[in-house]
Parts: C-alpha cells; structure tokens; sequence
C-alpha cells in the first residue's frame, strides 16, 4: 500500500482532529483544572468547599461559584479595577500588588474567603489583605484569634490598587517600606515567603529546604512518595491525610533549621 | 549540473509537496490564534468558537514528561492537563503508522524554521544547509537525545516544567505574555537565526520531542522506500532532505531524523515514477 501527499495530509488532519472530536465526546478533552474546590472531608463542615484549595487560576467567578460570595465583594476587598470581575484571575493580585512589601495574592483570596465565610484556617503562616478586605472582614463574625491576626496581617494602602504607597501595618514592615531601605524590603520580604508549606510546595521543595526524609516521614506519618516533584497537598489528599495539620508541622521543622 | 559525493549529477528544478505547506501553516495559525485567545481570554476577551487553552495544554510535549508522574503518581505535572496526554497518544498513534509526521506537518516550530530557512537557501545556495562537517553534525545528531534524557530527569525530579524555560516553542507563542523567559527566547531567536544556515537546527540537533518521536523510524508501518532498479542514481532525493539523509544510498529509510515531509520521493524531488515512494512492505 503506498500512500501519496495528499491522502497522507488528510490522514494527519482527520486523526489529529478526529481523536480531539472524539475524546471531547467521551469527556476526557480537558484543557485546564476543574474549578470546583475540594471540600472540608471531616468535622462540623464536611462537606463544604475548603478555601484553601482555591487557585491561582480560579476567577473571582469561580470563588462566587465555589463559596457564594459575590465577585463585587471581591473587587472591594481586594481594590480591584475592571469591568469584568468575574472574569478577573485571582493571581492577577499579584501583578497588581508587585511592589507590596507583603505578597497579596492566591493567599490571601483564601484567608479572606476563609474568615469571611467563618470557615477553618490554618493561620500558622503570615497571609496579608489589604485594609479594605479586612474592614469588611471585621464587619463579620471573627473571634479573637483572627481578629488579632488580621490587625497583625492588614496591609493599608494610600492609594488603590497601585501599590507604589501601600504600608504594611507592621512596624517592622512598615520599617521595610521606607525609600531608602527599598532593597533591604525586598530581600526581607523574600526571606520571609520563601520557605513557606503551600499547596505548591513539593516534597523536593521540602528536601531542598533541609529537611531530612526522617522528619518529614515521621509528619506525614508514611513513606515519602516515590516522585518528590509530587505536592505534599497532592500527597495529603491521596492518602487521605489533612493537609491543613501536615503543614503547620512542617513549618514548625523548617523553621527550626532557619 | 553540481558535484555531490564525487558525482556530477543533474537537479532538476523541485516540485514541492505543497499540500504539507497548507497543512503546516494552517496548524501554526491554528496553535497562534489559540495562544492569543488564551491571552486574551485572561484580560476577560476571547475570540468566539476557538479554544482558550493555554499552551502546555495543546502540547503534546507536556504528556511525554508526564508520563513518569502519571505513572508513580497519578497527577500530571503542574500545568500539564488531561489533552496534553490524548495529543501525545494521538502523535504516538500516527508516529507508529508515518514516523514522525507531527515534526514535518503539524509542528509550528518546524514550520517557522523552514520558512526562515526558504531566505537561508537564496542566500547560500548549494551550500545552504551543508555548513556544518558531516562528521560533527553525524555526533551532534544524537544530542537531542541527551536533551531528552535531562529534560525527563529535571520533570520526574523537580514536578514542574522546567523545559518551558528553555522551550522555543513555548516562546515563539508567548513573547508577549510575563510567562516567557529570556533564556526560552534566546534559544529561540539562535534557532531561527540557525535557520538561515542549517534547515530545521532545533530539530535535528536538539528537539527532546522530536528524539523521541524519531525512534518510530525504526518500525513505523508506511516508510520511505526507493527502488533500486528504477534509480537512476542521480542523487535528488538526497538534496531534498531537509535532514541531509542520503536517500539515494538506502532501499528503506530508517534513520531516527526522517520527518516523512515526503519530499525525497517521485512525487516531489525524485524525477522517476514510482521510484521513491511512501509505502508500507511488500507494496507495489
């Protein structure tokens, strides 16, 4: 059998997209994550969605959809401008808030959804939001604890969104904010996130930062998974472990090697 | 008339397998609108009826460095999604029938260095894309090999993407958007400029795609076949190809860098019917 170009071109074409056209009608045609959060799996809100699975690539609308709070409450909370808040991408934050001495991003979408629903959040790792998000947060229900972590972790902002005149409201950072101490800012404020348990962190991420397979084995309480590319989020879900205990273990470990 | 190997032998003016150009830049406008659409589909605009996926998720690059995840973990690599793994089957399937067919038709990165190379062969005529000494460039063949290696190494151990840093195919649909690095572009922009002298640089001396797809040479159903009693030996077939593989030398092609772009045969460059044909064995 011989084939000439001409059939060959249809053949390449029909496969290629004939195999697209085919796994889309079986479901399996995925171009992205699915937008639906996990959900609490134990407790009083089993059940629910867990903010701290939202994603950098979720939208303001994904987090209307996964845990009803409206887009507009969003925008105000965070200083967004646009026309489309549904459509706006969380980790858009992080562009708009590049010069902030503390990162506003992902995180801080999720505390913000965490305290404003009154949902459970580890709060072992510093995550700031601007004032206008926290004043709508004290206008909620927060208990002491988290009232006593938002006045600690509230950055105020002269001007919004640009981030040219945000002040945090640490002494300490704000200290950082000072012109003339611009780049020491920087580097403080790297040191401070980057040894920091996420839900991108890796368990070679881990091993990078120090610690041993001893240690993290005796956390997680198991074996370390063969890939160590794999996320320890990834890891907690499969193995039915919370992830939201591992992690504050492991930054107690990490930050005793600091 | 030119000397090749020894010989003088006659060119005759080329015909070119022009339907694999309309395919192949038909796919590189396609994989273009998709890479703009993504960009725009993030500022919250999208052209209507085409997709908003990113470009990790229509390349099937990202399944191949998946596979060793997939396999000991069950989840992707980061930003590697279910399509990225059905288009890696998908090139597996027609690369087991054609040989790597996605390198000379469908590959957009392929496309835009044979179009660079198109201005490299008025520049430098008969010694357009035979600058490099055959013995260095028969040792640099084999390095997208040791590129392959590497870049499956660095997936399996750090879970990220790491080629997407050095990938000039990532950065030929993404020099607008903050997700481009400067070394991505850099490789890209010496690719292109490579081009000029050699046809298809990145593919043959350090595409991982392409290594592993060039593997499929070996047992590929349908191959380069030339027949040696019609041959009039005048060595065409072997100044067609984009790969410099000395055509008229073999009865069956099986070398790992044949793209099966189908122009060596008695269709394209070969001046005898059926005399270099793409077939399956025993056809006639």
């Amino acid at each position: 059998m011989r084939l000439n170009s001409k059939v060959l071109a249809v053949l390449v074409t029909t496969i290629m997209f004939g195999g697209i056209f085919l796994t889309s009608a079986l479901g399996l045609w995925q171009t992205e994550s699915t937008k639906e959060a996990a959900v609490y799996t134990t407790g009083e809100f089993a059940g629910q969605a867990n903010p701290a699975d939202i994603r950098g690539s979720y939208t303001f609308g994904d987090v209307e959809k996964n845990f009803n709070i409206s887009s507009a409450v969003l925008v105000e909370a965070f200083g967004v401008e646009t026309d489309d808040a549904p459509a706006f991408q969380v980790k858009s934050l992080e562009e708009i808030y590049a010069d902030s001495p503390q990162e506003i991003g992902t995180a801080s979408v999720r505390l913000f959804v965490a305290f404003y629903l009154g949902v459970p959040f580890d709060l072992s790792s510093d995550i700031y939001i601007p004032e206008a998000g926290a004043n709508l947060l004290k206008e909620r229900s927060l208990n002491a604890e988290q009232l006593a972590y938002l006045e600690a972790h509230t950055v105020v902002m002269s001007s919004t969104p640009p981030a040219e005149n945000i002040v945090p409201t640490e002494p300490a950072a704000a200290a950082e904010t000072a012109p003339e101490n611009t780049p020491t800012a920087e580097v403080t404020h790297e040191e401070s996130t980057a040894e920091i348990v996420k839900g991108k962190t890796t368990f070679a991420d881990l091993l990078a930062w120090g610690l041993t397979d001893m240690t993290i084995e005796s956390i997680i309480g198991t074996k370390m998974p063969a890939a160590p590319g794999m996320t320890v989020k990834d890891f907690c879900t499969q193995n039915s472990l919370d992830f939201e205990t591992i992690k504050p273990a492991l930054q107690i470990e990490i930050d005793k090697l600091k | 008339m030119i000397n090749l190997f020894g010989k003088r032998i006659r060119i005759f003016r080329p015909r070119s397998i022009w339907i694999r150009k309309i395919v192949q830049w038909g796919f590189f406008i396609l994989i273009a609108l998709i890479a703009v659409n993504h960009t725009l589909a993030e500022s919250g605009a999208s052209i209507p009826f085409l997709a908003t996926a990113s470009l990790h998720a229509v390349c099937p690059f990202g399944g191949v460095v998946s596979i060793y995840q997939f396999l000991t973990v069950g989840t992707f690599v980061q930003k590697i999604h279910d399509s990225s793994f059905i288009l890696m089957i998908i090139g597996f399937l027609m690369a087991i029938l054609f040989g790597p067919v996605f390198c000379g038709w469908i590959c957009p990165l392929g496309t835009i260095q044979e179009f660079v190379s198109g201005f490299g062969r008025k520049i430098f005529r008969k010694r357009f894309n035979h600058f490099v000494p055959v013995k260095l460039d028969n040792i640099l063949r084999y390095l997208r090999y040791f590129v392959l290696a590497w870049v499956l190494y660095m997936t399996a151990v750090t879970g990220t993407l790491i080629f997407s840093e050095y990938d000039p195919y990532f950065a030929l649909f993404n020099f607008w958007s903050s997700e481009i690095s400067l070394t991505g572009l850099a490789i890209l922009g010496v690719t292109l400029l490579l081009s000029l002298f050699v046809e298809r640089p990145w593919c043959k001396y350090a595409c991982p795609y392409g290594a592993v797809l060039g593997v499929s040479n070996l047992f590929r159903v349908f191959t380069i076949r030339r027949n040696g009693n019609t041959c009039k030996a005048d060595g065409a077939c072997s100044i067609m190809c984009p790969m410099n593989i000395p055509v008229d030398s073999l009865t069956i092609v099986q070398d790992h860098q044949c793209i099966s772009c189908l122009e060596c045969t008695s269709e394209a460059i070969c001046p005898v019917a059926k005399t270099v044909e793409f077939t399956t064995r025993g056809a006639k």
